[in-house]
């Protein structure tokens, strides 16, 4: 029962996340005064893609043409890890530090494809990506061992049903959300990060990296992205969520929350400008140091 | 005409730079001569430097820099060699040219066998280890100009940016050639679609001021109208690129939006969206008076709320300081124009010596900083002083005498006259000769022509991820420039 609970569970996250991703590009398309495209442009976008012709660069290696699957493999054994309802069934594999290192696995392909591309933008890319990553992966790992301080866990479940029920108190939830919000933004690749919705080769992040890709290649990348986004939205409401004794009552609160994420994402998406590129170990220091904080405050009451 | 001594030529321009003066354009013809117009700022008087040569003259980039682009194009299109120039590479030439093919050169009559080769120019680059080469455009990913920019980073870091503009060169100036006085209005209005007013406005003053011709007050009420709702055509389109560059799409599309109401206000007042064919020699568009104070009442609406909206988000305004600092030093070394010039503390604006503005109140915006805010907030005033000349304008129209004396265009003129505008980008000056009814040489130095080397001054040591901000903080023409 717990089984088919998580295989619908993380197919539902699978299936709506083009959804999710429509919701804030239609969020943000209507605070600019546009009508922007309907929900699911997203699934056209990916279905679209896919039945176009790929082709491959003249000077890429095999590992451009397997960077996408293996990305998305990877996304999708991230997506299985998490706990979508609360609970996994026993020997299920949901550990945190397992998570975060195939996030860093999509990661390292993704660059790797970019620099095996042979553009001059994959390269940039690929960098770009790589760095961020240097300053994600710890902030990540810091936050996997403040868990692990404060709850004894570092599998998802049991840290979430040890968040949901301790009295946290308003402050040091709230810390603890920004600086795992912040964390999340730029693992997403959103603003003020990245900008996933700019024509401007030069400023790009994660866009630089797949500038090559067309067809099937292309539309493995697509879903990937917007799998990553769903992931990273789910992950932090399982954590920091309520967790209900019934699976289905915290998959229909999960499905709430996901939704008003991704309005409030489109919203945060238009209040901001993107930070300078130098700019963004400093966003990963504050966000780190309100980890820290939210971990004193936790631990010390 | 007595020709100087080379070494008096170079002196005699350099004395013109110390004291004050702006280089107007620097003229070749296929008579192996040089001409130099400088304005004087204080006064509008217009002074020329003549050389003639045979076939080489001493460049007067080592003095002058800013005139190391006038003198690769003279070498391209006339054969004519500059000696002593720092960087002779081809600018407009392509490889696909013959060797011997000067499209501007007396000699040529008929269009050459093209070469099948790539055409790609030698760029300059930084050499060593660690620095990467990256080569961007001339195809880019928006709806953007043909612009080829190779390059040298190390790191996140540009060291050298080399421009290879040109992509689209029309040779307008040799279209313009022998053509019939009554024939060139049509193409002078298609050099560009940013500065086609002030184009346009250059032609009329040039065939005005050779014929002897009087216009009167109510016409230049109305040019003075299209300068201005050109200004603001193009400062709200660069004020919507700006934070385009940034990501913060919400003040991008509102800026488009206003873009786009007093677009279809344009055409509503004066026949076109972009303001084509609505200047000529004794003529200008009449628009509706009531139309234009309506237009800019709906304006101001929108425009008032979007300001603060920018100025008041940090985060915007933070990203935008210190970004492609331009010296005021480096601005007056290389001749910049317009907005990037008084953006680093150079207090010119062409209107203010212009005889059409005369009578208006025209103090020039100056910000000091140099960067991509001050270029922002330069706009930002301007659009609104231009809004206050374009209600002053209209007032003076309708109490103008509403006749027009009636002027027929001459076909025997004969002239050689130098006119320029203040253009939503800067300085804009044409060289006009015309011989019997027919254009003998005409030559366009557009306002961009001397902001794009400082482009790449300034963005050398920044951020190659600030480049768009940068460039679009510039935005420069591609179709002035390239001709």
């Amino acid at each position: 029962m717990l089984g088919i609970a998580q295989i619908v569970a993380v197919l539902m996250v699978v299936a709506v996340s083009p959804l999710l991703w429509g919701i804030t590009q239609t969020v943000k398309a209507r605070l600019q005064g546009r009508h922007g495209p309907r929900l699911g442009q997203m699934y056209w976008v990916i279905a679209k893609t896919w039945t176009k012709e790929t082709t491959v660069p003249e000077y890429s290696s095999w590992i451009f043409r397997l960077a996408p699957s293996i990305g998305l493999a990877a996304i999708l054994l991230a997506a299985l890890t998490i706990p979508v309802g609360g609970r996994v069934p026993a020997g299920w594999p949901h550990n945190l530090l397992t998570l975060f290192f195939l996030l860093a696995l999509e990661r390292f392909w993704v660059g790797l494809a970019g620099l095996d591309s042979a553009g001059t933008f994959g390269g940039l890319g690929a960098s770009r990506v790589s760095t961020l990553g240097t300053g994600v992966e710890p902030a990540l790992l810091a936050a996997c061992g403040i868990l692990w301080q404060v709850s004894g866990h570092t599998e998802i479940a049991p840290v979430a049903s040890w968040f949901a029920t301790r009295p946290l108190g308003a402050l040091p939830w709230t810390l603890a959300a920004v600086s795992m919000g912040f964390v999340l933004l730029a693992e997403m690749g959103r603003l003020p990060v990245d900008n996933p919705d700019t024509h401007l080769e030069l400023t790009m992040m994660h866009e630089a990296t797949v500038l090559e890709y067309d067809g099937r290649l292309l539309a493995l990348s697509q879903v990937a992205m917007t799998l990553k986004f769903s992931v990273v939205i789910v992950l932090g409401w399982v954590l920091l969520g309520p967790n209900l004794p019934s699976i289905w009552a915290n998959l229909a609160i999960r499905a709430v929350e996901v939704v008003l994420t991704s309005v409030a994402l489109g919203w945060i998406e238009s209040r901001f400008s993107k930070i300078r590129y130098f700019q963004i170990p400093a966003y990963l220091s504050l966000a780190a140091g309100l980890g820290v904080l939210a971990f004193y405050l936790i631990a010390g009451g | 005409m007595r020709s100087p001594h080379p070494e008096q030529w170079r002196q005699r321009n350099q004395q013109k730079k110390a004291a004050g003066r702006r280089l107007l354009t620097l003229t070749a013809s296929n008579r192996h001569t040089l001409t130099a117009h400088w304005l004087d700022p204080q006064d509008g008087s217009v002074h020329a430097e003549s050389l003639s040569h045979a076939g080489t003259f001493p460049s007067l980039t080592p003095v002058l820099p800013e005139v190391a682009w006038d003198e690769r194009e003279i070498h391209d299109l006339f054969g004519d060699v500059p000696e002593d120039h720092p960087d002779l590479r081809p600018l407009v030439r392509t490889p696909r040219w013959p060797q011997a093919f000067h499209p501007l050169a007396r000699s040529q009559t008929s269009p050459p066998n093209w070469h099948d080769v790539e055409p790609d120019n030698p760029a300059k680059l930084v050499a060593g280890e660690g620095i990467t080469v990256m080569k961007v455009g001339p195809t880019h990913a928006g709806v953007i100009e043909s612009g080829h920019f190779v390059f040298s980073l190390i790191g996140e870091n540009v060291l050298h940016l080399d421009l290879h503009l040109f992509q689209n060169h029309r040779g307008i100036e040799a279209l313009l050639e022998q053509r019939p006085v009554a024939a060139v209005a049509p193409l002078v209005t298609r050099i560009c679609a940013a500065d086609t007013v002030s184009h346009q406005t250059n032609w009329a003053l040039a065939i005005e001021a050779m014929a002897g011709y009087q216009s009167a007050e109510e016409l230049r009420w109305r040019r003075v109208i299209l300068l201005e709702a050109e200004r603001v055509l193009s400062h709200l389109n660069d004020l919507a690129q700006i934070p385009a560059g940034v990501g913060f799409q919400v003040a991008q599309q509102r800026a488009l939006a206003m873009k786009e109401t007093w677009q279809r206000g344009l055409k509503a007042l004066f026949g076109h969206r972009l303001l084509f064919d609505t200047v000529g020699p004794g003529w200008a568009q009449k628009p509706s008076i009531d139309g234009i104070f309506i237009l800019i009442d709906n304006l101001r609406q929108a425009f008032k709320p979007w300001r603060a909206l920018v100025q008041s988000h940090h985060g915007f305004m933070d990203r935008m300081h210190a970004v492609g600092v331009v010296r005021q030093a480096s601005a007056e070394r290389l001749g910049a124009e317009g907005v990037a010039a008084r953006a680093a503390g150079t207090s010119f604006d062409a209107r203010t010596t212009m005889p059409l503005y005369q009578g208006l109140s025209i103090v020039p915006v100056v910000q000091r900083g140099g960067d991509v805010q001050a270029r922002f907030l330069v706009r930002l005033d301007e659009l609104e002083a231009s809004l206050r000349i374009i209600e002053e304008s209209a007032t003076r129209l309708r109490r103008s005498p509403t006749a027009d004396p009636p002027w027929v265009l001459p076909h025997d003129l004969t002239g050689h006259v130098v006119t320029y505008t203040e253009s939503p980008h800067g300085l804009n000056v044409h060289d006009v000769e015309i011989q019997a009814g027919r254009t003998a040489r005409y030559h366009v130095r557009p306002a961009t022509y001397r902001n794009w080397p400082l482009l790449a001054h300034a963005v050398a040591g920044n951020a190659v991820a600030d480049f768009p901000l940068i460039n679009k903080s510039f935005e420069l023409c591609y179709s002035c420039t390239d001709r």
